[in-house]
C-alpha cells in the first residue's frame, strides 16, 4: 500500500505543470551557480596570482634583504568559497608581514569592489536557503488540505488505506519526487567544475558533498514543515500564508534580527579603542627607551662601523624588548575582545539558531570554511608564517627587522660592484592550511543535528496531526 | 458602479484572514527594522565619535610634527537606518599621511565579521524583498480567481463595462495594500524622531522621494499580480508563474548581471595595484637615495684636505642649504610617486565606472535593481560612497600633508624624533628633537565631509526612477489589455 501511494504521489508531483516550470528554474539556477562559482574562482585565483607575483616583483633589483621592508601575503581562493562564499568577501584577504608585532588583514573584497556587495553573489547557500526552500513550501503546502479541497483525500480513504502510512506515504513521496530531481542538476554542476578547469581534492569533495546533504536536510526541514501545516489548517489558502510568514521569518528575519540584538546586548571594544590603547602604550614604551637611549655608551667613540655595529645590536635588544612587552599587552586587549566577541557569538547564533535558514548557513559555512571563524584561522596562519618569515630575515640579514626598529648601515665606496640582487623567490612561501574536516565537522555537528531535529520534530507532527485529521 | 467595485475590492482585501496576517508581519517589520536602524545609527554615530576624539587626543599627545599622521572617520549618516546600501561594506576610515595615499579601509564587516554573516534588514530591504512578495500574494488570483469562484460571471451580469472593472481591481487592490501599510512606515519615521535622531529637512525630502519610489516599486508588483491574473485562467499556475517571476527580478537579475559585468570588464584587486605601487615607490627611492650618496660624496670631496675646524665651519655654512636641496629632493620622489599612484588609481576608477555601468544596465532589467539602486542613492549609500570619500579626502590629504610640513618648517627645521650620527671624530651623538610638550593643532585643517546638493544626489536616480515608471505602466497597460480579452465566462 505504501509502495502504491508513494507511486501515486511521485506521479502527481513530477506529473504536473509546477513540477516542470520549477524543476527547469531550479536546473537552471543551480548550474548556473556552479558555472558561475567556477568562472569566480577562476577570476579570483587570477587576481591572487597577480598580486603575489606583483609582490615579488617589488622586489626585483633589491640589493639586500634588509631592504626588503614590504611582504606581502595573500587569503588564497578556495575552490568551495565560490560556491558557498560565506563572509569570504567581507573579511580582508592581505595581511602586510613584517618579522614581529602584530598583523592585521586588510582589503576585503567588498570594500575594494562594492559593486559586487550591492547584490551579492549567487551561491549554493542562496540558492539552497532561498529558492529551494520556497519551492519545498509551493510543492507541499497543500499535500493535505489541499487534496481534502479537491476531495481527493476522502477518494483515498474509501479504499482500506491505514492513515499512518498515507502520511508516511506522502512525506517520502514529496521528498523522494522533490530531492532527487534536484540531485540531477547538483550533479551535472559537480561534474561541470572539472571540465571548467577547477580541480576539487578528495577532501573538497567531501565537504562539497555534504554541504549537498546538508542543504537536502534543509530542503526536508521546509518539506515536512509544510506536510505538517497543512495537516494543521483546512484550508491550503491558510498554509500557505502561514508557510510563507514563516519562510520569511526563518530566512530573513530572525538570522540577521539575532545578530543584531547580540550586537547590541553584548558590548564588545572597537577596534579603534584598541588600536587607540596600543598607540598610547607604544608610545609610553618609546619614552621609556628614549632614557635608556639618552645613556647608552659604545665601547670605542674611534671606529664608526664598530659604534655602529654596537648601536644596531644595542637598538635590537630594545626593539626585542619593547616588542615582547608591546606583544603582551595587545595580547590582553585582543584576547579581552576575543572572548566578549565569542560571548556575542555565542548568543546571536544561539537566537539564530532557532531558524532553520541559519542552520544551514552556519553548517555550510563552517564546512567550506568561509565562517566568521576564517579570519581569525588567517591570521593565526599568518602568525605562524610571521616565525618562518622573521627567521629567514634573521639568516639573510642578521637581525628581525620587524617592529619599530631603527637599523643603520655603513656604505663604503666601492662596494657597488660587490652587490648583487635578491632573489625574491627564495622567500618562504606562505601556505594556507583550511581547517581540518574533523575540526570543521566538530563546528558543524550542531548545527546538522538541530537540522535533523527540526525534521523529526516536524514529521512526527505531520504524522500525528494527520492521524487526528478529519478526512471528511 | 466605480464607487461600489473599488468599496467591494477594498473590503475583500481588508477584511480577509489574509490581510490581517500580513499586516501585522510587515508592521512588526517595519518597526523592528527602524528600531535595530536606529540603536545600529547611535553605535555608528558612538563608535564615530570615540574614534574622532581618539585620534585627536593621539595628535595632540604628539611631540613632532615629523610623521604626523590623521585619521579621518566615515561619519554616519541618518539615512543608513532606513538603507544601509553598502554602507556596512566599505572601509570606515582612511588613514592621512604624506606618504600614504587615501584608502578607505576597515569596515564594520571586515572588522567584525559575525554581522556579515546574515547581513543587515532595513526597510529597503523589506520593501524590496518582503513586500513585493505580498504584493503577489494579494493580487495573483485577482481575476482568475474571481473566475475560479464564479463571482467573475456574476459581477459581469450586470452593465460594467470591462474596462472599468479592471480599473476599480487594481485602484481598489492598490488601496487596500498601500494605504494600510504606509501607517507602520509613517509610525516608524515617528520612532526615529522620538529617538533623537537628527533628521534635516533635506532629510526629509530623501525620505518622502524614498517613500514615493517604494510605493512605485509595489504598485509595479500589484499591478504585475493583476496582469498575470488575468492571463491565466487557474491561480495555481499565475501564483507560479508569478513566483517565478519575483525568483527572477527581486533574487536572480541583479545578481547575474552585476556578476556577468564582473568577467566581461575585469578590475585588478587592489592588492595588485598596490604593489604595482610599491614596486615604483622602491624604484624611485632607490635612485632617490643613490643621488643622495653621490651628493654625500661630492660634499665629502669638496671638503678633503681641510682641517677638522675647516670642515666644522663648511657643515655649517652649506648644512642649510644641503637639507634644503635634499628635501627638495625628496619631494620631487613622493610627489612622482603620488602622480603614478593618483594615475594608476584614476586607470583602475575609470575601469571599475565601465564595470559598473555595465553591471547596473544588465540588472536593471529588474524593477528590483531600479529600486535598490534608486532608494540606496538617495541614502547616498550607493557604491560610489567609496569613491566620493576618497576623491574629497584627497584634497584633504593635501591640505594636511601641506600644513604639517609648514609647521615643522615654522618648528625651525627641526624634524623631531631622534637625529643619530656616527664620527671618528665626534664619535657617537644622539640629538632628540625639541620636545616642547604637545602641540598646537588648533589651525589644523580639519575634514568638513561630503556635502551634495539635493540635485547631486537626485540626478543618478532619475534613471532608475524612470525605469520603474515605465515597468509600473508597462504592467498595468499589460493587465487592462489582457482583461479586456479575457474570456470571463
Amino acid at each position: 500500500m505504501i509502495k502504491l501511494v508513494i507511486e501515486k504521489e511521485l506521479r502527481e508531483i513530477i506529473g504536473s505543470t509546477k513540477f516542470a516550470i520549477t524543476f527547469g528554474v531550479c536546473a537552471v539556477l543551480i548550474l548556473l551557480t556552479f558555472y558561475v562559482g567556477a568562472k569566480n574562482h577562476q577570476l579570483n585565483l587570477a587576481r591572487y596570482e597577480a598580486a603575489q607575483a606583483e609582490n615579488l616583483r617589488k622586489m626585483e633589483g633589491l640589493t639586500d634583504w634588509i631592504r626588503v621592508n614590504s611582504h606581502r601575503i595573500f587569503l588564497p581562493p578556495q575552490p568551495l568559497e565560490a560556491l558557498v562564499t560565506g563572509v569570504s568577501n567581507d573579511i580582508g584577504r592581505t595581511i602586510e608581514m613584517r618579522g614581529r608585532g602584530e598583523l592585521a588583514s586588510v582589503d576585503s573584497r567588498f570594500n575594494d569592489d562594492p559593486i559586487f556587495a550591492v547584490f551579492r553573489f549567487l551561491d549554493l547557500d542562496f540558492i539552497f536557503q532561498i529558492v529551494l526552500s520556497l519551492f519545498a513550501i509551493l510543492f507541499a503546502f497543500d499535500a493535505i488540505n489541499g487534496e481534502k479541497e479537491r476531495g481527493t483525500l476522502r477518494l483515498s480513504f474509501a479504499g482500506a488505506v491505514p492513515k499512518d502510512k498515507f502520511i508516511l506515504a506522502k512525506l517520502i513521496g514529496s521528498f523522494l519526487a522533490l530531492g532527487i530531481p534536484l540531485l540531477i542538476p547538483i550533479l551535472l554542476g559537480c561534474l561541470l567544475l572539472p571540465v571548467l578547469g577547477v580541480h576539487l581534492t578528495g577532501d573538497e569533495w567531501i565537504r562539497l558533498g555534504l554541504v549537498i546533504l546538508i542543504g537536502l536536510i534543509y530542503f526536508g526541514v521546509f518539506l515536512t514543515l509544510s506536510i505538517f501545516m497543512s495537516v494543521l489548517t483546512k484550508r491550503s489558502s491558510s498554509s500557505f500564508l502561514a508557510l510563507l510568514v514563516i519562510w520569511i521569518l526563518a530566512v530573513f528575519i530572525v538570522p540577521r534580527s539575532s545578530v543584531l540584538l547580540a550586537g547590541r546586548a553584548v558590548d564588545v571594544p572597537s577596534v579603534d579603542e584598541l588600536s587607540y590603547k596600543k598607540g598610547r602604550f607604544r608610545a609610553q614604551l618609546w619614552q621609556e627607551d628614549r632614557s635608556k637611549l639618552s645613556e647608552y655608551k659604545p665601547s670605542t667613540d674611534k671606529d664608526p662601523e664598530e659604534m655602529m655595529n654596537q648601536f644596531n645590536k644595542f637598538m635590537q635588544e630594545l626593539a626585542d624588548e619593547r616588542n615582547k612587552k608591546m606583544q603582551e599587552y595587545s595580547n590582553r586587549l585582543n584576547e579581552d575582545r576575543r572572548s566578549k566577541q565569542t560571548k556575542q557569538e555565542r548568543l546571536a547564533f544561539g537566537l539564530a539558531r532557532i531558524s532553520p535558514s541559519a542552520l544551514f548557513s552556519l553548517a555550510t559555512t563552517n564546512l567550506v570554511g568561509t565562517a566568521i571563524t576564517v579570519k581569525q584561522h588567517f591570521l593565526d596562519e599568518a602568525h605562524g608564517y610571521q616565525q618562518t618569515f622573521a627567521e629567514f630575515m634573521k639568516e639573510k640579514t642578521g637581525m628581525n627587522l620587524g617592529g619599530d626598529v631603527i637599523l643603520f648601515r655603513m656604505k663604503r665606496g666601492g662596494d657597488e660592484e660587490e652587490e648583487k640582487p635578491i632573489n625574491p623567490s627564495e622567500l618562504p612561501e606562505f601556505e594556507y592550511h583550511s581547517l581540518t574536516m574533523t575540526k570543521v565537522l566538530n563546528s558543524a555537528m550542531i548545527d546538522i543535528g538541530l537540522l535533523l531535529l527540526f525534521n523529526i520534530v516536524f514529521f512526527i507532527g505531520a504524522f500525528v496531526g494527520f492521524l487526528r485529521y478529519d478526512v471528511r | 458602479m466605480f464607487a461600489t467595485l473599488i468599496e467591494k475590492e477594498l473590503k475583500s482585501i481588508i477584511l480577509g484572514p489574509k490581510f490581517v496576517a500580513t499586516f501585522i508581519v510587515c508592521s512588526i517589520l517595519i518597526l523592528l527594522s527602524i528600531f535595530i536602524g536606529v540603536q545600529e545609527y547611535r553605535a555608528a554615530v558612538k563608535s564615530y565619535e570615540a574614534g574622532v576624539q581618539l585620534v585627536d587626543e593621539e595628535m595632540q599627545e604628539a611631540t613632532s610634527w615629523m610623521g604626523m599622521r590623521n585619521r579621518i572617520f566615515r561619519k554616519p549618516d541618518p539615512m543608513q537606518i532606513f538603507i544601509s546600501g553598502v554602507n556596512n561594506d566599505i572601509g570606515r576610515f582612511a588613514n592621512i599621511r604624506s606618504t600614504e595615499s587615501i584608502k578607505l579601509t576597515n569596515s564594520i564587516y571586515s572588522d567584525d565579521p559575525i554581522f556579515a554573516a546574515f547581513r543587515f534588514i532595513d526597510l529597503g530591504f523589506i520593501v524590496q524583498v518582503v513586500l513585493s512578495l505580498f504584493a503577489i500574494l494579494f493580487t495573483y488570483d485577482a481575476i482568475n480567481g474571481e473566475r475560479e469562484r464564479g463571482t467573475l460571471g456574476l459581477a459581469f451580469s450586470n452593465a460594467v463595462p470591462r474596462f472599468q472593472y479592471i480599473l476599480t481591481k487594481f485602484i481598489g487592490s492598490w488601496l487596500g495594500l498601500i494605504v494600510p501599510i504606509l501607517v507602520p512606515i509613517l509610525v516608524s519615521f515617528l520612532l526615529v524622531i522620538a529617538f533623537g535622531v537628527p533628521i534635516t529637512g533635506e532629510h526629509w525630502v530623501r525620505i518622502a522621494i524614498f517613500l514615493g519610489v517604494s510605493i512605485l516599486y509595489f504598485t509595479f508588483f500589484i499591478a504585475l499580480g493583476i496582469f498575470i491574473s488575468a492571463l491565466t485562467k487557474r491561480s495555481t499556475v499565475s501564483f507560479l508563474l508569478l513566483l517565478v517571476t519575483w525568483v527572477t527580478f527581486v533574487l536572480i537579475i541583479p545578481r547575474v548581471g552585476v556578476m556577468s559585468a564582473g568577467k566581461i570588464v575585469p578590475v585588478p584587486s587592489v592588492a595588485e595595484v598596490d604593489g604595482q605601487i610599491e614596486g615604483f615607490s622602491k624604484g624611485r627611492w632607490d635612485e632617490y637615495m643613490k643621488v643622495l650618496e653621490k651628493r654625500l660624496e661630492e660634499r665629502e670631496k669638496m671638503m678633503a684636505g681641510m682641517t677638522k675646524e675647516e670642515r666644522e665651519a663648511y657643515r655649517d655654512k652649506h648644512l642649510w642649504d644641503w637639507m634644503e636641496e635634499n628635501d627638495a629632493l625628496r619631494k620631487d620622489v613622493q610627489s612622482d610617486i603620488n602622480e603614478f599612484s593618483r594615475i594608476l588609481h584614476e586607470d583602475i576608477r575609470n575601469r571599475k565606472a565601465v564595470q559598473e555601468r555595465l553591471g547596473f544596465t544588465l540588472s536593471r532589467f529588474s524593477p528590483a535593481s531600479a529600486f535598490q539602486l534608486s532608494a540606496m542613492n538617495l541614502a547616498a549609500t550607493d557604491i560610489r560612497l567609496k569613491s566620493r570619500y576618497e576623491t574629497t579626502l584627497e584634497q584633504y590629504h593635501k591640505d594636511f600633508v601641506d600644513y604639517v610640513e609648514k609647521k615643522q618648517q615654522e618648528a625651525g627645521g627641526a624634524m623631531g624624533g631622534i637625529r643619530i650620527s656616527f664620527s671618528s671624530e665626534t664619535g657617537l651623538k644622539y640629538s632628540f628633537g625639541p620636545d616642547k610638550g604637545s602641540l598646537d593643532t588648533s589651525d589644523m585643517p580639519r575634514f568638513n565631509g561630503i556635502n551634495r546638493s539635493l540635485s547631486n544626489i537626485f540626478a543618478p536616480t532619475f534613471i532608475d526612477i524612470a525605469l520603474l515608471i515605465f515597468y509600473s505602466i508597462a504592467a498595468i497597460v499589460g493587465a487592462f489589455v489582457a482583461f479586456l480579452r479575457y474570456d470571463v465566462r
